[in-house]
């Protein structure tokens, strides 16, 4: 009885939506998996990973590191402005953490351009492969965020913010555990 | 405006994606890159604990954050460790 009572103080003690954190921990799960797996196959073929890796985009993913995190900071901001009842401040934050999704995108978009241009595609060199699939994925998950932070800039209850904001973070940490594994170590 | 801990968490953020990104033009300039990896991954792991700690709210949860914690070291030490193996055996 008390170890289900401390156990429910534990949980109690996570900050906004269980589900929420259920979500985030599965998320870096799987990416944790697949950047351990990038790793693991580059053991077959370092020398081509590290050319490969060349041909990346290192500045625009520098940039797009800091664009994200910046992103973060405006919803982490809106929870706190809207938890004090400045309402127009946090639904203004949301909207322009939205738009730096966006240029997120945006960036992101010109890279697989330049790539697409170079011949560059999946079947290149196993590095592509996973390099496409996990900041696609990733990608899917920012497009998701966008739509999410557009959403709670509109019903802008509290708690809709704390889970909707918490989903961006996720995305947040996953890019910043992902862009140096991907685009830094050569 | 540095009290607010979420606007200390932010310039730790900028600060610390700007130090990957000297460390990585080190590396082009001929720095040992099993130095670079190691020193890359870290700022990836400091990055991450800010991020869990000032946006995600664990600093209000400290068992929960020292899990994390726990197993995002953990889990960098693996990927360091993958990432070092050529090196170590050429």
């Amino acid at each position: 009885m008390s170890d289900t009572a401390g156990q429910g103080s534990l949980l109690d003690e996570l900050p906004g939506d269980l589900m929420m954190w259920v979500l985030i921990i599965s998320e870096l799960l799987v990416f944790g998996a697949g950047l351990a797996a990038f790793l693991a196959l580059r053991l077959t073929d370092p020398v081509g990973f590290a050319e490969a890796q060349d041909h990346l985009h290192r500045t625009g993913a520098a940039l797009n590191t800091v664009v994200l995190v910046t992103s973060g900071f405006l919803a982490a901001k809106a929870f706190q402005w809207r938890g004090l009842g400045a309402r127009l401040k946090a639904r203004l934050a949301l909207v322009v953490a939205a738009l730096l999704g966006v240029v997120f995108l945006i960036i992101k978009g010109a890279e697989y351009a330049d790539k697409a241009a170079k011949g560059i595609d999946f079947e290149t060199h196993p590095f592509f492969l996973f390099y496409y699939m996990l900041t696609g994925f990733h990608a899917a998950h920012v497009v998701a965020g966008v739509v999410i932070l557009c959403l709670i800039a509109w019903k802008d209850s509290l708690r809709n913010i704390e889970v909707g904001a918490a989903f961006w973070h996720m995305v947040d940490l996953v890019w910043v555990l992902l862009f140096p594994v991907i685009y830094l170590l050569a | 405006m540095l009290r607010d801990p979420l606007n200390k968490a932010w310039f730790a953020l900028v600060a610390l994606s700007g130090a990957s990104a000297v460390v990585a033009e080190l590396a082009i300039g001929g720095l040992d890159r099993r130095v670079v990896g190691a020193v890359v991954l870290l700022l990836a792991l400091m990055k991450a604990r800010v991020i869990l700690s000032r946006y995600l709210g664990l600093a209000e949860a400290p068992s929960w954050r020292r899990g994390f914690n726990l197993v995002l070291t953990l889990f960098c030490l693996l990927l360091l460790g993958l990432y070092l193996i050529p090196a170590l055996i050429s």
